[in-house]
């Protein structure tokens, strides 16, 4: 009877360090596929380094952008960010700057700094939101324009900014990022090149902390001090240069951060803009975009490309991190499962089979699998039930492959694009590169497995962002 | 199982030292680049000079000096801030120490970028060689940015082939790029009329007929107003639509007819741009089809006819307020909208 039992344990055991083994092989081979196509788009598509080339050559056909700025209690950067925003090396562009009722003094500090007096403009009210209480235009500058709406969130905000917006392109940006002076101009290239088909593009997310920032300008860049921004400028490297450049390159591209990303306004209106709530309402516009294009059976480019860059501040404490790490999560799930009839579906094509694969085995088994990993394929191999290769295997799985994953992304960067300034900082990435994935990367899968938990309570909370502000000195 | 161990170990090993090669790679670079901003620091200087004294010998050793990177990047860089006789003078500097011969092998050799970056270069040193190198470059290159890039440098140097056969090397796909509004605008008045033909074909992609139709429309104004009239009966909304914008531009006797038919037309864009063009050209007589057209589905064609009743000054807005202190509809509430237009009260 005990020989039964044990019996059905070990198979029991197995059956699951199968499925646990399994599912790391599919998401290294995922990472492995995605770093060669990112180094073959990488390879056919060098960047131009100069940005008064770009001028010269897309100034005179560059398509008119609106830049849709949200803000919800931003009175410490938002008069700042505007100002760096104005200055953007584009021809053609207007910044609406969205106060989603905003409980400090966000609204106050912008029409104080841009004397900004209340104006009344002609828009489609295309997309639903929360009430516009006003809108307001500044006599110092022509190109901005402020939008105060009651609040209703990041989603409704930029919502309420679609509508205002006049420009045939729109592009989203955090209220406390920065964008390069070219990013516009770099972004835009995509819809110069092939206006018809390009209904979206993303750029890289970069981040600030450590470099040093005036007058709402990265003017130095440097390595953070600290660990914790370190490890993130090596996950970003990875998230961007390497998942998001490949996909793109098969145009399977699923997320096009909200954080910085350029749409074509008729398309966005089409799939009803922004959900209004969503915990990522950035991947599920985009998710809306492929499906609403493939179902009318037009041809579309969803690209990313890597040389525009928008600047972000990453958490610097674990709780912050934590937080972010967990709605990320949720947001992952819920467009999953909210989008689940496109999984594998024939009439979606790569983006059914890849783009959402991709996210069945990255987003929604991975972290489970993995966590489950740590737990029982020690205590397996303790207990004698598995073998020692067995253990070896998660082994390189977790660690191993891991490292050369973080690596190669770090040698994409390099070899192509060189944005590191010193080789000093390439020898701290590499050594965080390799350490990030003994201890930093267990805890972030513990993060996700926790925001797992959240979505299945029901948990819709965004959580407190704390941030400390990009603006002033070197941190 | 083991394969798994052991191939993980190889390739992160791999990577690791690729890496590590890299970061060596990088410290040289990092003291080759400290001495190319010297280079470059004295390029300058030396340009500077000649701009002054003329004195072309000193340039060429200045020039052959410093590699030949350095020399055509600042010199590029330079020479677009120059012009007459002072540009001239360095153009005939450069052409001496052979940096145009250069240019057209980075044409050749480079990556995708460079190549770009070296047709443009080419049709401002205007070498002898540079027709050549960039209808070899249009003809055979693989990238269809750098072909449009070599088509709009000879469309410069005025040696671009017949627009067609132009055309047919950059591709079918390379014909949706907006950078062909831009060779379009460059397109010397010689040769409207090829444009007026290739917008006239039927069988050509209507971006690029209408792209054809707004260049003609900005550089050779009245000229063509009869071949854009009949432009707006084209099949294709895009190249009729075009069509409508560039008679708003110039005006034509049969205008109100026109517009007045094409406000009736099936596509958005094109009712749009009729009631666009009857704004700019204040035809006043097509005040009633406009406000009929406030009433139109699309909020783009409710905003133009509004905004050319606007236009048209007192006997218009007069208009806007009778409909706006009309019954409750969509007219009534875009000439609201229109008429609250600006600062607040």
């Amino acid at each position: 009877m005990m020989s039964d039992w044990s019996h059905e344990i070990v198979l029991a055991a197995s059956i699951l360090s199968w499925f646990i083994i399994g599912a790391g092989l599919a998401q290294t081979t995922i990472y492995l596929l995605q770093l060669i196509i990112a180094a073959y788009a990488l390879s056919r598509r060098p960047p131009v380094a100069r940005s008064a080339l770009l001028w010269h050559r897309y100034g005179d056909v560059a398509p008119p952008i609106a830049l849709l700025v949200p803000a919800y209690n931003e009175e410490v950067n938002v008069v700042e960010s505007v100002h760096s925003m104005l200055a953007l090396e584009y021809p053609n562009f207007e910044v609406i700057v969205i106060n989603d009722g905003s409980k400090d003094h966000t609204l106050q500090r912008l029409i104080e700094a841009f004397k900004l007096v209340k104006f009344r403009r002609p828009y489609e009210e295309a997309l639903a939101h929360e009430p516009i209480r006003g809108l307001y235009s500044s006599p110092m500058t022509e190109r901005l324009f402020v939008v105060d709406k009651e609040n209703g969130g990041k989603a409704d905000a930029q919502n309420a900014g679609i509508n205002v917006c006049r420009a045939p392109l729109f592009c989203v940006i955090d209220g406390d990022s920065i964008l390069e002076p070219d990013a516009l101009m770099r972004a835009a290239q995509p819809f110069i090149d092939d206006p018809e088909r390009t209904i979206a593009v993303g750029g890289t997310i970069r981040i600030a902390n450590g470099s040093r920032i005036e007058a709402g300008r990265v003017r130095e860049i440097h390595l953070s001090n600290r660990l914790l921004p370190l490890l993130q400028v090596v996950e970003y490297l990875r998230a961007f240069l390497m998942a998001r450049l490949a996909w793109s390159r098969i145009n399977t591209l699923m997320l096009v951060s909200g954080a910085f990303g350029m749409f074509r306004r008729t398309e966005v209106v089409a799939v009803g803009g922004f959900t209004k709530g969503s915990m990522g309402e950035d991947l599920d516009l985009v998710i809306k975009l492929h499906r609403h294009m493939r179902d009318a059976g037009r041809k579309y480019r969803i690209q990313f490309i890597p040389e525009p860059v928008c600047w972000t501040e990453a958490p610097e404490t674990l709780g912050v991190l934590a937080r972010q790490r967990t709605r990320w999560q949720r947001g992952a799930l819920e467009c999953f499962f909210r989008y689940r009839s496109m999984l594998f579906n024939p009439r979606y094509g790569r983006v059914g089979f890849l783009g959402f694969g991709h996210i069945l085995v990255v987003d929604v088994l991975g972290p489970v699998a993995e966590v489950l990993g740590y737990i029982l394929i020690p205590a397996f191999w303790l207990l004698g039930i598995l073998s020692t290769e067995y253990l070896l295997a998660f082994t390189s799985l977790i660690f191993t492959y891991g490292v050369c994953v973080s690596v190669c992304s770090l040698v994409l960067e390099e070899a192509e694009l060189q944005r590191f300034p010193r080789a000093r900082d390439l020898a701290v990435l590499t050594a965080v590169a390799v350490i990030e994935n003994f201890g930093y990367r267990q805890l972030n899968n513990f993060w996700r497995v926790k925001g797992w938990w959240q979505y299945l309570r029901g948990n819709q909370g965004w959580g407190e962002m704390t941030r400390t502000g990009l603006t002033g000195a070197k941190k | 199982m083991w394969y798994i161990w052991d191939l993980s170990i190889l390739l992160s090993a791999l990577s690791l030292v690729i890496m590590l090669f890299l970061i060596a790679r990088r410290v040289l670079q990092e003291r080759r680049g400290r001495a190319q901003i010297d280079q470059r620091r004295q390029l300058h200087t030396a340009l500077i000079a000649f701009t002054e004294n003329r004195d072309r010998e000193a340039l060429k050793v200045v020039l052959l000096a410093v590699p030949a990177g350095v020399a055509i990047d600042a010199g590029f860089e330079f020479i677009s801030l120059l012009r007459g006789e002072e540009y001239d003078d360095v153009l005939a500097a450069f052409d001496e120490c052979g940096l145009p011969a250069l240019v057209g092998k980075q044409l050749e050799k480079g990556n995708s970028a460079e190549r770009m970056h070296a047709a443009e270069m080419l049709a401002a040193l205007r070498s002898e060689n540079a027709v050549a190198s960039l209808l070899s470059a249009l003809d055979r290159d693989r990238s269809r940015e750098v072909r449009i890039a070599a088509a709009i440098a000879l469309c410069d140097l005025g040696s671009l082939p017949p627009l067609d056969i132009a055309l047919g090397k950059v591709g079918v796909a390379g014909q949706r790029s907006r950078r062909l509004i831009e060779l379009f605008r460059r397109f010397p008045p010689a040769r409207f009329e090829e444009l007026r033909d290739h917008a006239a074909r039927t069988d050509a992609i209507p971006f690029i007929r209408a792209a054809a139709i707004d260049a003609l429309a900005h550089a050779a104004g009245f000229h063509f107003a009869d071949f854009f009239a009949r432009a707006t009966g084209d099949q294709s909304p895009e190249v009729a639509a075009a069509a409508l914008r560039a008679l708003g531009l110039t005006g034509h006797a049969e205008a109100p007819a026109i517009l007045a038919s094409a406000m009736a037309n099936g596509d958005w864009d094109v009712r749009a741009a009729a009631a666009d063009a009857a704004g700019r050209l204040g035809l006043a007589g097509l005040a009633a089809p406009l406000s009929a057209l406030m009433d139109d589905e699309a909020w783009t064609v409710r905003y133009a006819a509004a905004n050319a009743l606007r236009s048209f000054g007192q006997p218009g807005e007069r208009l806007l307020r009778d409909i706006a202190a009309s019954e409750v509809s969509r007219s009534q509430r875009t000439a609201s909208l229109i008429l609250a237009e600006g600062p607040a009260a």
